[in-house]
């Protein structure tokens, strides 16, 4: 099995966008009184899939089985399905559209999550091909 | 047939040069659908502002105008608290030629619970008003009662939705149709209910510039339409003499700010694009070129196995149509996935009415910008096409020996 996987690399920079971005530019509303909205979580949780997107990519651009990589990335594309319905959808955001989170955070993401997405599963379904051809 | 499968075969033989051609004519795409989206969209946001400004006259405070904060809220929806006597009003339905005069009132630094951001209010006389209420008609046909609200576009709380003011539960009875400006971001309601939200603010401790008990005395705006037959300039003129502390500001001149910003924008944008599809033409006539003097080898055995000359450089043509047609297909998706979800982003930055046209417009933009991509592209590979389809076979493959 080949090492490299184009859909695993490029998954894995999107989530590094996903991880960074949802902590910094691409991330919720910041509250001038400290507090927090909603917002937040939906951000917070943006993170934890960022992360785990990260760790499910970079496993399988490592990893030398093809079924294995392939698991990995379907695993993966589910998570980036998942995140597209975080802000929003499944997490509620701000009441006025021209705020942070629903005029950045979510239109950026819900674009960063689908091309993760769309990575993960023409990665995913390369490398599970491969492997049949090659067995 | 043949040769419009060896075409394919030739683009998929070479995948990095088709991808590198592919993406050339992406960005010419991109460019140009992108572009005229944006310019769309601030001409579809004028005309909206222009509609929806159905007074002649505006008169509000000096201090508001001197700040151009009532431009500021109306364009891009800055919340505005500013006041004036409202004997203002009566002073100005007296004046000759004032055929409707409707007051409003605006409420600022409300907090209320539903985004956590002061909102603008706007409370407005159902009676009178000529300004709010055929927009509000379109949504809500029936009399504003005490405590309902109106909201605008980008106030997220749907149809029978409670919004916390102040603790007061205003309960939202329609939302307005998108206008691109900054009334998409506020919440209308009746003058009564405008006074119920300012006594909640005081029994909260929040004071405002004005206080309950002479919000009856004090308006933030006078909406006048001048009869038919009037000059407007010599009735703005009149008004301003007839008012104290205020100013009276034609919609035309507030129309033209915008009109002045809009057109230097659109040049703007539109030289960009010139200046991108000038860039990527000379590229891709120069990649044209180059592809031909590589291929020079492959069309001389293509015309010695007897392919005629208008076959070869029909099929050139027809590997750089497909380029360009899937290239053009890329850009216009790009520039939707760019240019769509962030709608509210750019009408923020760029500060000016901004307002999505409608999906036939769309859709006309994107067939036209493919259009020209592939109109540009099989431009660009005629020479390139011309010059191979003129190639002697014997000279071209003894030069290589």
């Amino acid at each position: 099995m080949k090492r490299f996987s184009p859909g695993a690399a490029a998954a894995l920079a999107l989530s590094a966008v996903i991880t960074v971005g949802s902590v910094s530019l691409l991330g919720p509303c910041v509250h001038e009184d400290g507090s927090f909205g909603s917002c937040h979580w939906a951000g917070q949780a943006l993170l934890g899939i960022g992360l785990l997107l990260a760790v499910l990519s970079l496993a399988a651009l490592l990893v030398k089985d093809g079924r294995l990589r392939a698991g990995m990335l379907f695993a993966a594309a589910a998570a980036a399905i998942l995140g597209i319905f975080v802000p929003g959808t499944l997490i509620h955001l701000c009441g006025m559209a021209t705020m942070r989170c629903r005029a950045v955070m979510r239109p950026a993401m819900t674009l960063l999550c689908a091309l993760t997405a769309l990575s993960c599963l023409t990665g995913g379904i390369a490398a599970y091909r491969k492997a049949g051809s090659e067995k | 047939m043949k040769r419009r499968s060896l075409a394919v075969k030739n683009l998929l033989r070479k995948p990095g040069r088709t991808s590198a051609l592919v993406i050339l004519t992406a960005l010419l795409a991109l460019s140009v659908f992108g572009g005229s989206v944006v310019v769309g969209s601030l001409r579809q946001g004028f005309r909206s502002l222009e509609s929806r400004l159905g007074a002649d006259i505006i008169v509000v405070p000096s201090s508001a105008q001197s700040k151009v904060s009532f431009q500021n809220m109306l364009l891009q929806g800055t919340n505005g608290a500013f006041y004036m006597d409202g004997k203002n009003l009566d002073r100005v339905r007296e004046v000759a030629g004032v055929e409707l005069a409707a007051p409003q009132v605006f409420l600022a630094s409300l907090k209320a619970d539903c985004c956590s951001v002061k909102i603008q209010v706007i409370g407005f006389d159902p009676e009178t008003d000529f300004f709010v209420r055929p927009w509000i008609e379109q949504s809500y046909t029936r009399q504003l009662g005490d405590l309902d609200v109106v909201v605008g576009s980008k106030v997220e709380s749907g149809v029978g939705e409670i919004i916390r003011i102040y603790d007061e539960r205003c309960k939202v009875v329609g939302r307005l149709a998108a206008t691109g400006t900054g009334l998409d971001t506020a919440v209308y309601c009746n003058l009564s209910t405008m006074k119920m939200l300012l006594t909640a603010a005081e029994e909260k401790g929040v004071s405002h510039k004005v206080s309950s008990d002479e919000s009856d005395d004090r308006i933030s705006a006078i909406y006048v339409k001048v009869k038919d037959g009037y000059d407007i300039g010599a009735v703005n003129s009149e008004i301003q003499g007839h008012t104290r502390k205020c100013s009276a500001v034609r919609t035309k001149s507030m129309l033209t700010d915008v009109s002045d910003s809009l057109s230097a924008i659109s040049g703007t944008v539109a030289t960009l694009i010139g200046a991108i599809w000038l860039l990527s033409l000379v590229i891709l006539v120069v990649a044209f070129v180059m592809i031909a003097n590589e291929r020079k080898r492959e069309f001389a055995v293509l015309r010695l196995l007897g392919t005629s000359r208008a076959m070869l450089g029909g099929m050139i043509l027809k590997e750089s149509a497909l380029c360009s047609l899937a290239g053009g297909a890329l850009g216009v998706l790009t520039a939707s996935m760019l240019v769509f979800p962030f709608t509210t982003l750019i009408e923020t930055r760029l500060g000016l009415p901004y307002l999505r046209p409608s999906a036939g417009t769309i859709t006309a933009l994107a067939l036209a910008a493919l259009a020209a991509t592939v109109m540009v592209g099989s431009l660009a590979s005629s020479w390139a096409s011309f010059r191979l389809s003129r190639v002697d076979p014997g000279t071209v493959l003894r030069e290589g020996n």
